[in-house]
């Protein structure tokens, strides 16, 4: 169970060793149906974190979409450096690979979109008509985005990845490519400025 | 769970929590499928594909080490090495600390020993002021006779070097050389051309230090450059003998060439004294034809002396 009540699909999908080197062959060989598969084994997955780390929903849908075309067109390579039977096919983590490149791909957008509006990128004005069940919900999902966008763009990230999606410290740091120890120091000073936020908001809000 | 894990069910986990995510486009995956299968393939890769990182390393290593044997290459070849006191082998000491096997030593060619005829610097005869009185002129020609002699004892050393660099040439060469008679004969003919030499010179010597005393007892001084003079006309009689040395070597077509570029009157000279040196050699009972004999001889041609 994920952070939002979903089922977690973080865990590895039951395919086999060397599934996803299979998967990847096909994918090599054109396999449109193999690209099926991959967006719904890791589709659910890519796009929290792209939401998440973005706050636009469109935007995430984009960059889920570029990361499967890349994997689209990265597929012969990297079939080849995993040939299917092999010892290198068990070590292909597809989801891994996935979930780095939006990971990446997400922290790109939001520097870019940062250094052409010169600050953060404002949050989606709501037009929808507002019930009151939607805007004590609407109040709650803004103050849970206005916490995660305020900090920087890969502490972002690493509470994304660790906390939403409950990757391990490993696999987390893996997707930020950075080593173990980096990773456990940025996590731990995502947290400290989260907290630091949560708590200002607080005071603020009974001031 | 470490110490600063978000709690679950802390007031910040239920703020986090209240994240949800919106599902994805019903038509995602169709979007997604037609994009990829609408894609161009892609381009083959215009470099080669990157080697393995162990051979990129060992690429390196070798890059280094190449540039290092050169550069101590170099700086062997050049002598910087052994200015700094480090040993350099031969090519043939590695070799044989290799195979252990003695090399044999390599007779090196005799090196040109720094002679001592070259190294005896003689002194130059200095004669300050006027010389008038006959003891003085007698005092001058004692200096001049001193470095004379000392000067032809130079030119007997560099005979006798040559005569043995050239043995030892052809020895290296493995050409035939002299056995010690005719060595023996070659230096006698040489030292007997040396000494017809220097009998002519002074005579002429003589002659000039009996005018030059003449000079003096008849009160006149004598400055250093009439005491040191060269004999001017000697040395253009020596240079137009090495000239006619020098185009006796030459073939006809070369001399008639080089006769050409000279100008018309020096020409004509040169030309007057070959007709008669060539007379005086088709007459060797002259005495002129030992002398004519002994200008074109292969000797050591020594200069006037500079009296």
């Amino acid at each position: 169970m994920n952070a939002s009540g979903e089922p977690s699909t973080t865990a590895p999908p039951a395919v086999g060793s060397g599934g996803d080197a299979a998967l990847v062959a096909r994918l090599a060989a054109r396999d449109s149906a193999a690209l099926r598969e991959v967006i719904s084994q890791h589709g659910g997955v890519l796009h929290r974190i792209a939401y998440r780390m973005t706050g636009d929903a469109h935007e995430a849908e984009d960059i889920v979409q570029e990361a499967m075309l890349r994997l689209w067109d990265h597929a012969p390579k990297i079939a080849a450096r995993h040939p299917v039977g092999s010892q290198a096919a068990g070590a292909l983590k597809l989801g891994g690979w996935l979930q780095r490149v939006v990971t990446n791909l997400a922290i790109d957008r939001l520097r870019r979109a940062r250094r052409l509006s010169g600050e953060e990128v404002p949050d989606a004005e709501d037009e929808a008509p507002l019930a009151d069940a939607l805007i004590e919900s609407g109040e709650r999902d803004r103050s849970a985005r206005a916490l995660i966008a305020a900090l920087p763009e890969r502490q972002r990230a690493a509470i994304v990845l660790t906390y939403y999606e409950e990757l391990s410290n490993a696999a987390a740091a893996e997707a930020l490519d950075m080593n173990i120890k980096a990773f456990e120091s940025l996590l731990l000073r995502a947290r400290t400025a989260l907290r630091k936020a949560f708590a200002d908001g607080a005071e603020g809000g009974s001031a | 769970m470490s110490v600063d894990d978000i709690i679950p069910g802390s007031p910040l986990a239920r703020a986090l929590d209240g994240y949800p995510v919106p599902g994805l486009s019903p038509d995602f995956a169709d979007r997604i499928v037609g994009a990829a299968e609408a894609r161009p393939a892609s381009l083959p890769d215009l470099r080669r594909p990157a080697p393995v990182r162990g051979w990129r390393l060992g690429r390196r290593v070798m890059v280094g080490a190449a540039c290092f044997g050169a550069l101590a290459t170099a700086a062997a070849a050049t002598g910087v090495l052994e200015r700094f006191d480090i040993p350099v082998p031969s090519a043939e000491k590695v070799w044989a600390s290799i195979t252990g096997k003695e090399t044999p030593e390599v007779v090196a060619p005799v090196a040109a020993q720094p002679t001592q005829a070259a190294a005896t610097t003689i002194a130059p005869v200095t004669i300050d002021g006027p010389i008038d009185t006959p003891e003085e002129l007698g005092e001058a020609f004692r200096r001049i006779d001193e470095v004379r002699q000392g000067r032809s004892e130079v030119r007997r050393q560099v005979i006798d070097q040559r005569i043995d660099k050239a043995i030892e040439r052809r020895r290296a060469a493995g050409l035939p050389v002299p056995d010690a008679e005719q060595e023996a004969r070659l230096r006698q003919r040489i030292d007997e051309a040396q000494a017809r030499r220097q009998q002519l010179a002074d005579e002429r010597v003589q002659l000039r230090r009996e005018e030059m005393a003449r000079k003096v007892e008849s009160g006149e001084a004598l400055t250093r450059e009439d005491v040191l003079r060269p004999l001017a006309e000697d040395a253009r009689a020596l240079q137009r003998r090495e000239r006619l040395e020098r185009l006796r070597r030459m073939t006809p077509a070369e001399r008639r060439a080089a006769l050409r570029q000279l100008p018309p009157e020096q020409r004509r000279a040169l030309i007057e004294e070959y007709r008669a040196l060539r007379n005086q050699q088709s007459d060797p009972a002259s005495p002129d034809a030992e002398a004519a004999a002994e200008a074109t001889a292969p000797a050591v041609q020594t200069a006037p002396a500079d009296e």
